[in-house]
């Protein structure tokens, strides 16, 4: 008898020494909390959405407005946070979308696309995140070193040789370092997901690589 | 009416109980470990009954949700020092039943299945389930032909563990 057919016929005899619950411990377990991946992508992403939008009115103070009346960069301001609040809107809506998505009794490659799909939509808002920050940085950066120039002038003209280098510098700096923190702040998040998600994308691959 | 499906429900699962603790035995290696999924796949169950129409026996339905469940949205707690071989306690052969060779070889077999990765254990277990391909497919979610061309590696895969 083949090896396999041996084991089909074993396991069709172990059937009786299953164990077996009763209704009553079977009714008590419906009502337990899930702990499934799911349940913790769903929870982890809106921490995410929660986080950067508190972070973003934290910032905002009557001093902030002032600062940036000073600096003529009002219009400017308004403008970028209300394209940043739809666009947010739009992740939301997106992600809450493809949540519903998530269906159990779908084919298990369905399923995997369905919960990729969800995750994938909070790493392009913290993308967005990111990458919108560093060019309402750069462009509000560069405003302040057109206007601080533009007062300079008058004040301190024998000087301004050496300011435009020492603000080169800075700008330079500020570069780098705004580069740095969103390096950090992107690997942090390939950290959690990678290891959140690790079976998961493996069990894709392989369900993948089967498909082709 | 809830209470009503509740029952329903709960009635269903009972009978088909053992197409869960199946999916735990290839799953799980230990008692703690079985009950855990054992428990999950009964929520995911149950979460998604009010989909469940009846044009599906409930026993395929159930082997959907209940892989879907051990494959892709359990998460694996991290155990300490496991102290039993789940074996011993469930899977107990009796001696008298098969001559030394065969209960090796068998042994040998479960070995193997352990070490095999998630969607390879669907595989494994769904062949063991008498299932046919288009069924296989269908829960996996790759092509038919797909599935018979899987199916036959990891065959092959399990007997040279077999005779190497």
């Amino acid at each position: 008898m083949d090896g396999l057919d041996l084991l089909k016929k074993d396991w069709k005899s172990r059937e009786a020494n299953l164990p077996r619950l009763s209704y009553d411990e079977i009714y008590n377990m419906i009502w337990k909390k899930s702990s499934s991946i799911v349940k913790w992508i769903f929870i982890i992403s809106i921490l995410e959405f929660l986080f950067w939008a508190i972070l973003d009115i934290a910032v905002i103070d009557k001093n902030y407005w002032k600062e940036i009346e000073e600096l003529e960069l009002t219009e400017f301001t308004i403008v970028s946070n209300i394209i940043g609040y739809l666009i947010t809107l739009i992740f939301i809506f997106q992600f809450y979308r493809n949540y519903r998505r998530i269906n159990s009794t779908d084919s298990a490659a369905e399923l995997m696309k369905n919960i990729l799909k969800t995750r994938k939509t909070v790493k392009y808002y913290i993308a967005f995140i990111l990458i919108g920050s560093a060019i309402t940085g750069l462009i509000s950066l560069y405003f302040i070193i057109d206007h601080h120039s533009a007062t300079a002038e008058v004040t301190a003209a024998t000087n301004y040789n050496f300011n435009t280098l020492a603000w080169i510098k800075l700008s330079f700096m500020i570069i780098i370092g705004l580069a740095l923190l969103m390096g950090l702040i992107w690997l942090f998040y390939r950290l959690i997901y990678g290891i959140l998600l690790r079976r998961l994308n493996r069990n894709y691959k392989e369900l993948q690589k089967l498909d082709v | 009416m809830n209470k009503e499906l509740e029952h329903q429900f709960v009635k269903n699962l009972e009978k088909n109980q053992n197409i869960a603790h199946k999916i735990c035995r290839i799953y799980t290696n230990d008692q703690a470990s079985h009950n855990d999924l054992f428990q999950e796949i009964t929520i995911q169950l149950w979460k998604a009954y009010p989909k469940f129409r009846g044009d599906a026996k409930f026993s395929t339905w159930m082997y959907r949700v209940a892989l879907n469940t051990a494959i892709t949205l359990y998460r694996k707690k991290k155990r300490g020092i496991q102290t039993q071989d789940y074996d011993t306690v469930h899977f107990k052969i009796k001696a008298e039943e098969y001559n030394d060779e065969e209960e090796q070889q068998i042994k040998l077999m479960y070995d193997a299945i352990k070490e095999l990765n998630d969607i390879e254990k669907a595989l494994v277990f769904l062949y063991l389930e008498d299932k046919n391909y288009r069924e296989i497919s269908e829960t996996l979610g790759i092509s038919e032909v797909n599935a018979r061309v899987k199916m036959n590696r990891v065959k092959t895969k399990l007997r040279t563990i077999l005779n190497p």
